[in-house]
């Protein structure tokens, strides 16, 4: 079951649509979203379900596009982009740099589960590069320390939370 | 020393700026939107056709032009989606707009409604852009408890909503086709045309496409008139472009130029030349898909039609300027390789060729390369180009030739290195 | 109609047909691997393309076009041969191969694949990567078939298959670019009814009918036209053998039947035809209570003979049909009856059936009456039985002879039980069955696929077949054996040959009007008048699936 507040929002955003198909991409990420960043084969069923169309369909769409995750990511997600633009300014140290501290390779999670690191294409923030995104947020012209700083600040706070 | 134009940017670059609704207002925004309700739709196409307003997502076509092919009388909704995936590797524009000033961009999204008749218009922004989105949102949200948006625009108009769409991680949902097929809830793979989108796009009726700088242009075209807009730029090239600068300058960012500026000009006076005295290799001018050009070749004029002259694109106007130093392979493996990871897969060329490309570049980075793969390569671009559904298929194939080309002694040198 | 020019030759078209539809009908073989006329357009595998040298207003396209997406139009100049198309299909081959295995020796499409006769036409027919091939086992994707993923080019003909033309869904694409692939939905087999048709429409070895793999290289078959006799829709179908044993049954398009597909059980309806144990080899008579093997000359001697001492007349015989016979054998066991035992009516089975409905046509062609023949008994006024019981007033008469064709009422045991008395049982059929174990006589008739016959489907569509196997020496027609009979009655009705027996048919019955098997358009031959079939209802099994 789908919690009452995720729910509402899906129901608000079936209204913007004209077809319930037509908002299966926003639902998938309130389903994701709500469900500490990963979709599971039974949400996909309950999407299936709400936006009208087959599961088939809706695996489909989820392997097309990168955003939707069907594994638990770390509590912090970590996009760092080694795009063109990034890459002449830094990107690839940047991703080599995490990986050494967080003794973890893009597209894993790192061991307590606080971090997970992706390495990814374009974020199209290249006049800012190098550019990481942690969960939603940008974090441009990035270099090693001050990524560093960052995610010190970040473990703090996942910690409190925990 | 070449100076921004700061139309789209007037009230960015203003550092007392409140970006909310009640700033715009009194910026002096909306005036056009109110202005638009008195016309005529007809005369609304008619004025950004006089305007010479060219698409800003890459493709450069008319746009008052575009709107005038919508399908008339189908008897079903016609639609305005705004095209804010932004993904070409190079491009960062559209997100300022929606940003700093989203009510701008709105204003000129409502025109742009009221032109071709829609009743619910899209915005169609990349998954990952969460900051945009939220400001739009709540852009949106100050628009309806304003009673501009809603049963009756501005309170008189016509019933007018925006919803904006989140993508979700797929550069080919900026090809308009993909966009409309993402959008309507599906895999992003582009259409083959004709039917084109004014006859059957979202949910298969009549739909415009519409970059978010192309929209945001229409605020000032109402105000100023279409002979204002037109003065900013050549014959053909109207009014001003926000370009993407980045890579090996000291200052990248995006700016308001005039299309009859420099390209040497733009990365010299905007981005203050290459950092730590380095000499200049080349430029990619219009976004990862643009041919190469090398140091000697950028003293063009940075518009659409000099830069096609010029044997590249102007495209999404993402410039990437890269030094000395600059391994140039490499370069062009990290484009492929974009290309290879975004291609939708569905046509042969593309799917086959993005891959085959990427893995003849790597071969190259291993020092496995020779004479005959540098053919290949090139041919293997080559066979992508003019063969596909969508442009991502020449989009690839065109940075793999001109790389090939005009940087061919690199790729030999690689070879030598590694012998 | 309109005309474009393919390759210098004028060809017509149908305003809104594409290039490559107009190009195969004119005969005109554009490669092509995405397109299929049962399934939407999609234009993706850019094998068709073609160089419009003329839009038909003097001015040429630019780019090379996608024949199966381009409209014709008039005065249009198309050239699918010169050096600029030959060299695009050479390229598009290249990438083709790239990531195929080439592993045609063992491959089971070989022969029939497109891919292997394309590349042998329009490339090197070797594969210029070396670079590490996508790889994916081999795996069971459906009751019906298998998918072998390292042979698919993705022209996603089995992804549209499933989303338009049943419905199921249970096929889709996932993952993109060069990772993009086809598969079931959660590794789950597929259960619609139609898979066949995919192994059909799939142009490469990627998907294959398990019944068929590795049992035949497929260019040593022969191909018959036929139709399906496993249920009254009479999908129109090839028989394809080999050394007079069948191997497969393929669709044959008809736009007005079954269009390019066919149900599973028809498929596997093959084995019937292959059947030899429980096949009726020779004649065989009663012999002091066993059936020993017998000559037809000793059989219809001694039925003459029988016969002319029980003096059946009006109810002394008892005529009994299933619905699978042809129109030939129905006629001819009418014929029998009347002439030949005095006997007024011939009963048959005619329970009521059902035709499915619902979104997607594919839906409509399995009906739930498995018999191939009814609207052809009810053409010839043969008598229907819903209910057994309704046989009971007949019965009470205390026949004397019965003749029974096929296997009618199979399982009505009260009813065979009392017949079981009668002085004189007479069973004509193919196959053993419990009519035959009563018999005094059994008289081995032919099946489907060994005869040249006509069968009307639930339009009231008549349909042909043609000799494709041998039938056992020692059988024959129906029509035949019954024609033989009525000359050992003294009534010979002068038809020898299936034709013959057509145009008698014909001539008494006025729907079949002037038909011939000598000229006989395979697309059938629609009877005129209404089908008021009482028996038959429509439901409807599914509204749209998502
Ligand atoms: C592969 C590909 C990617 C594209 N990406 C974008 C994009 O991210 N944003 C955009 O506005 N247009 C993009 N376009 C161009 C659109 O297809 C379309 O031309 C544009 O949105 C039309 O808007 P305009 O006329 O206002 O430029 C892309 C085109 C292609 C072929
Ligand atoms: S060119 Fe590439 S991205 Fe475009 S439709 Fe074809 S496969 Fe997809
Ligand atoms: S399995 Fe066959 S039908 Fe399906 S996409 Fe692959 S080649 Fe085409
Ligand atoms: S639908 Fe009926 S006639 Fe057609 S193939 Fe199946 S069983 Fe045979
Ligand atoms: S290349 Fe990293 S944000 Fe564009
Ligand atoms: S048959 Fe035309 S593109 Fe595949």
């Amino acid at each position: 079951m789908l919690a009452l507040d995720t729910q509402k929002e899906i129901a608000q955003l079936l209204s913007r649509y004209p077809i319930k198909r037509n908002a299966l991409l926003p639902i998938l990420h309130v389903v994701q979203k709500g469900n500490e960043g990963y979709l599971t084969p039974e949400l996909l069923e309950e999407v299936a379900g709400i936006c009208e169309v087959s599961q088939t369909h809706v695996e489909g769409v989820i392997s097309f596009y990168t955003m939707y995750k069907l594994e638990k990511p770390g509590k912090f997600h970590l996009q760092v982009c080694t795009c063109v633009p990034c890459c002449l300014v830094g990107g690839e140290e940047l991703l080599e740099h995490v990986e050494q501290q967080l003794d973890t390779h893009a597209g894993h999670t790192a061991d307590d589960g606080v971090f997970s690191v992706e390495e990814v294409e374009c974020l199209g923030a290249c006049s800012y590069a190098p550019a990481v995104i942690i969960n939603e947020d940008y974090h441009e012209q990035m270099n090693p320390e001050k990524l560093d700083r960052l995610m010190d600040e970040l473990r703090t706070q996942g910690q409190a939370h925990a | 020393m070449l100076e921004e134009t700061l139309i789209l940017f007037r009230n960015i670059r203003n550092p007392d700026y409140d970006k909310s609704l009640k700033g715009y207002k009194k910026a002096g925004g909306l005036k056009a939107l109110k202005q638009a309700l008195e016309m005529q739709p007809d005369e609304i196409v008619q004025l950004t056709k006089d305007s010479g307003l060219r698409g800003r997502g890459g493709a450069g076509f008319p746009t008052g032009l575009k709107w005038s092919f919508m399908a008339k009388d189908t008897g079903k909704p016609t639609y305005l989606v705004c095209n804010a995936d932004e993904s070409e590797p190079g491009t960062c524009k559209d997100r300022e707009l929606m940003l700093h000033d989203p009510h701008q961009f709105l204003e000129g999204m409502m025109i742009s409604c009221l032109a071709i008749g829609c009743r619910h218009g899209y915005i169609y922004v990349r998954g990952e852009y969460w900051p945009s989105i939220k400001s739009l949102n709540a852009a949106l949200q100050e628009l309806y408890d304003d009673g501009i948006l809603g049963k009756k625009l501005l309170g008189k108009g016509p019933k007018l909503d925006l919803t904006v769409h989140p993508g979700a991680g797929a550069y080919i949902c900026g090809e308009e086709t993909a966009l409309l097929d993402s959008i309507e809830g599906k895999r992003g793979h582009p259409r083959v045309k004709p039917p084109f989108p004014a006859v059957s796009g979202f949910n298969a009726c009549p739909t415009t496409v519409n970059n978010v700088e192309t929209l945001t242009c229409l605020p000032f075209i109402v105000n100023e008139g279409a002979e204002a807009f037109k003065a900013f730029g050549p014959e053909n090239n109207a009014g001003p472009h926000l370009i993407s600068l980045s890579g090996h300058v000291n200052k990248p960012g995006v700016y308001e130029v005039r299309l009859d500026a420099n390209l040497k000009d733009i990365i010299y006076d905007f981005g203050g030349g290459i950092p730590n005295g380095k000499q200049l290799k080349g430029v990619i001018p219009g976004g990862a898909s643009s041919s190469v050009l090398t140091a000697d070749e950028i003293d063009v004029t940075y518009s659409f039609d000099a830069l096609a002259q010029a044997g590249t694109m102007m495209g999404s106007a993402a410039i990437m300027v890269f030094d000395e130093d600059t391994d140039v392979v490499k370069l062009l493996h990290r484009i492929v390789r974009f290309f290879s990871h975004e291609s939708c897969g569905q046509c042969t060329p593309c799917r086959e060729g993005t891959h085959w490309a990427r893995m003849i570049i790597r071969d190259f980075l291993n020092g496995n390369g020779n004479e005959h793969k540098l053919k290949r390569l090139h041919r293997v671009g080559g066979n992508m180009m003019g063969t596909t559904v969508c442009a991502l298929g020449d989009a690839c194939g065109m940075p793999i030739q001109s790389f090939t080309t005009k940087f061919a002694d690199e790729f030999r040198d690689v070879q030598a290195l590694a012998a | 109609m309109p005309v474009f020019h393919l390759d210098g030759q004028p060809v017509e078209f149908e305003p809104g047909e594409k290039v490559l539809s107009a190009a195969l009908r004119a005969g005109v073989e554009v490669p092509h691997y995405c397109f299929h006329p049962g399934l939407s357009v999609v234009a993706t595998c850019r094998m068709c393309l073609v160089d419009v040298v003329d839009m038909g207003n003097g001015r040429p396209m630019p780019k090379l076009q996608t024949s199966c997406s381009m409209d014709a139009v008039e005065g249009m100049k198309v050239e699918t041969k010169n050096t600029k198309t030959l060299e695009a299909r050479e390229d598009v081959m290249e990438f083709l191969l790239i990531n195929h295995p080439l592993d045609c020796p063992i491959c089971d499409q070989s022969g029939e694949c497109v891919l292997q006769d394309y590349s042998f036409e329009h490339g090197t027919g070797k594969s210029e990567m070396e670079y590490a091939k996508r790889v994916y086992g081999w795996r069971d994707v459906g009751t019906f078939v298998a998918l072998e993923r390292n042979r698919c080019i993705h022209c996603t003909r089995c992804d549209r298959f499933t989303r338009e033309v049943t419905g199921t869904n249970e096929f889709g694409m996932y993952n993109r670019g060069h990772e993009l692939t086809v598969d079931t939905y959660a590794d789950r087999p597929m259960t619609n009814k139609f898979q066949g048709n995919m192994a059909d429409i799939c142009p490469v070895g990627a998907i294959t009918d398990k019944e068929f793999r590795f049992k035949r290289r497929v260019w040593r078959l022969k191909k018959t036209p036929s139709i399906c006799t496993g249920c009254s829709t009479g999908c129109n179908v090839t028989i394809e053998y080999d050394k007079n044993e069948v191997f497969r049954l393929k669709p044959r398009e008809n736009p007005a039947v079954n269009r390019w597909w066919m149900c599973d059980e028809g498929r596997l309806s093959y084995h019937v035809m292959n059947e030899r144990e429980n096949r009726i080899m020779k004649p065989r008579g009663r012999v002091q209570g066993e059936l020993q093997p017998i000559s037809f000359e000793q059989a219809y001697q001694a039925l003459a003979e029988r016969i002319a001492a029980l003096n059946p007349g009006v109810g002394g015989a008892l005529v009994l049909t299933d619905t699978n016979a042809s129109n030939e054998a129905l006629f001819m066991l009418r014929k029998l009856a009347q002439d030949g035992l005095g006997a007024e009516q011939v009963f048959c089975p005619m329970p009521d059936w059902q035709q499915p409905d619902s979104d997607f046509f594919i839906d409509s062609l399995i009906t739930t009456d498995k018999t191939s023949n009814r609207a052809g008994a009810r053409e010839l006024g043969l008598t229907g039985v819903a209910d057994t019981a309704e046989l009971k007033t007949t019965l009470e008469t205390n026949p004397r002879v019965v003749i029974v064709l096929g296997n009618p009422f199979e399982h009505a045991t009260e009813l065979r039980e009392k017949i079981s008395k009668t002085q004189l049982i007479v069973a004509i059929s193919p196959l053993f069955n419990g009519w035959t174990e009563l018999a005094d006589v059994v008289l081995p008739g032919q099946l489907h696929s060994e005869q040249d016959a006509t069968y009307t489907n639930k339009q009231r569509r008549v349909q042909r077949t043609h000799i494709a196997v041998q039938a056992p020496r020692q059988t024959r027609p129906e029509w035949q054996i019954l024609a033989e009979l009525l000359l050992a009655l003294d009534k010979d009705a002068g038809l020898d040959s299936a034709d013959a027996v057509l145009q008698a048919l014909g001539q008494a019955v006025p729907t079949f009007e002037g038909l011939s098997l000598s000229r006989f358009s395979e697309a059938g031959v629609l009877l005129p008048g209404e089908a008021n079939d009482p028996g038959r209802s429509v439901v409807d099994t599914r509204t749209a699936a998502a």
